[in-house]
């Protein structure tokens, strides 16, 4: 390591209340989705009401964990400041078994052989003490 | 349903040249806009009763003394009955139109005075710039952790259209090359020098398939327009550049919501802008289309039906949109070549589709102009308006 960097820290997720057993359940390397009990449908991310039917009874389940990259792309320069030591990184929109999307990022991959569609799961990356990132791979 | 196509027209636009400019200040090129606009429409200075400016992003404290009436201070507007800022990022100018409008078909004003102008170019820093639009308009608790920012989220949708449409690279080039034509034309334009698709494709990758000259670079400039009703407009001149459709539709906030990032809402609200305005895609004479990237250039310019799904680049590859071509397209230069200046990039386009319909495009001039769409789109594609303009107000089937 070469001696001072003022690279600022990555950004951490501002929480709403209601997500936070989104996160506290990804701190223990699971990955859950909030769920409408009215209208049976899989929520992300969290809300405090059901975006399709309104309804405030909402609960969270255990996902799959698996998805298939709807899109990607790896930065390889003009990343934002705290992410610039990390290039090159791929960000994507995973959609999930569950019917949902999320954004991320792929690890543990070649980044030139990934494709629009190829099946992924979930992996779990520490940030710090609060919090961790769930991240996908290929699925092998 | 009421007739609304064509009883509001722009009558007036002043811009000042987008670039660099240091030892200009964000109020000197906003008060050379609105003098500008004021003059172009040919109306006293006083006759302008209500004034809506929009935000400038460089600067909170410039944004607030815009919003807290300084703009009517300045010009010695003696009877504005009210300032309010209208702003939803690059989708502003056509949310100002639409507000300005309903206003004056309500009476509730007569001359309104849209004003825009931001210092991105001199009020921030490159690296700046890549970090303030590391978090505007992106969820601080869904994106910003995982490093999303504006080249990632047109790289994105570019990944999943060329999949989807096997739209190739130099197609997706050819919107610069075709863009950087007109601004050759255009004097206020930020990049004048001729461009080729071997350029644009040889310059640095960003975010694949992003390269660097796939994407805007952020400027100092501004841009105005004089809103009337159609009555007072026909006092004013013989050319006045009637609204006659719009349409809109708010499709996400988080761009990951998106469910399809090859279309967004573009068919729907160009449906209902087509509709109101009584006219046929097929009718269009210029298409001012939002151009922060080539992406968007090719999927508004489908999905509002000007080409068939997939078919856009082909087009921009062949010269259909460059100068003398088909459907002249994006004929300011656009934010890739022209230069972004933040929630200007659609006010450009707009006074440009005004220009253009009321003739008074200079060398950029499309030969008989009657009816011109403009597309405009603010935060991460978070929504799709399109709006017609035209020198004449189509009879027809009421919208
Ligand atoms: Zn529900």
């Amino acid at each position: 390591m070469s001696g001072a960097t003022t690279a600022p820290a990555r950004p951490r997720p501002v929480v709403q209340p209601w997500a936070r057993p989104f996160w506290d359940s990804a701190r223990r390397h699971e990955l859950v989705l909030q769920h409408c009990n009215a209208c049976n449908q899989a929520i992300h991310y969290p809300r405090v009401a059901c975006p399709h039917c309104g309804g405030g009874d909402l609960g969270w389940r255990r996902a799959s964990g698996r998805g298939t990259l709807y899109s990607f792309t790896v930065v390889e320069s003009n990343a934002p400041s705290a992410f610039i030591a990390d290039m090159p990184y791929v960000v994507a929109v995973v959609r999930l078994d569950e019917g949902v999307q999320m954004l991320s990022n792929v690890v543990q991959c070649d980044p030139g052989e990934l494709r629009c569609d190829q099946p992924v799961e979930v992996v779990f990356e520490r940030l710090d003490d609060e919090f961790t990132l769930p991240k996908f791979r290929p699925l092998r | 349903m009421n007739i609304r196509r064509g009883r509001t027209a722009i009558v007036g636009t002043g811009e000042v040249p987008t670039g660099r400019f240091p030892d200009r200040s964000a109020i000197e090129i906003a008060l050379d806009a609105a003098r500008l606009a004021i003059r172009d429409a040919g109306i006293d200075k006083d006759e302008i009763d209500f004034v809506i400016p929009t935000t400038a992003v460089f600067s909170f404290q410039f944004s607030n003394e815009l919003t807290t009436c300084r703009l009517v201070e300045e010009l010695g507007l003696k009877n504005v009955s009210a300032n309010a800022t209208v702003f939803s990022g690059g989708s502003s100018s056509t949310n100002a139109l639409r507000i300005a409008s309903a206003l004056i078909e309500t009476g509730r004003a007569r001359s309104i005075l849209f004003v825009h102008c931001d210092k991105l170019g001199t009020g921030v820093s490159a690296q700046g710039g890549i970090d303030l639009f590391s978090t505007a308009g992106i969820s601080m608790e869904w994106e910003v952790p995982f490093g999303q920012h504006y080249s990632t989220v047109a790289a994105l949708a570019t990944q999943r259209y060329k999949h989807e449409t096997g739209t190739t690279d130099e197609q997706l080039s050819a919107v610069c090359v075709s863009n950087r034509k007109w601004a050759e034309l255009n004097p206020n334009a930020y990049f004048r020098k001729p461009l080729t698709i071997d350029e644009v494709m040889a310059s640095k990758m960003l975010s694949t398939p992003l390269r660097a000259k796939h994407s805007n670079m952020l400027f100092d400039g501004g841009a105005a327009f004089v809103v009337t009703s159609a009555d007072h407009a026909r006092e004013l001149t013989d050319q006045p550049a009637y609204v006659l459709g719009e349409g809109g539709v708010v499709t996400h906030f988080a761009y990951h919501q998106e469910p399809d990032l090859t279309r967004f809402g573009w068919a729907r609200a160009g449906r209902q802008a087509f509709l109101e305005a009584g006219i046929e895609p097929a009718d269009i004479d210029v298409a001012e289309i939002y151009d922060s990237y080539p992406i968007y250039q090719l999927i508004a310019f489908e999905e509002i039906g000007l080409a068939p799904r997939g078919h856009a680049g082909r087009l921009h590859l062949e010269g259909a949109t460059a100068p003398g071509g088909r459907i002249p397209t994006t004929t300011d230069g656009g934010m890739l070549s022209k230069g972004h200046i933040g929630a200007g990039g659609s006010v450009s386009l707009l006074v440009e589709a005004a220009r253009q319909v009321m003739g008074r495009a200079g060398p950029r001039q499309v030969p008989g102009c009657r009816f011109a769409v403009e597309t405009a789109v603010g935060g991460t594609y978070m929504d799709a308006q399109v709006t017609i303009l035209g020198s004449d107000v189509p009879r027809g089937r009421p919208a």
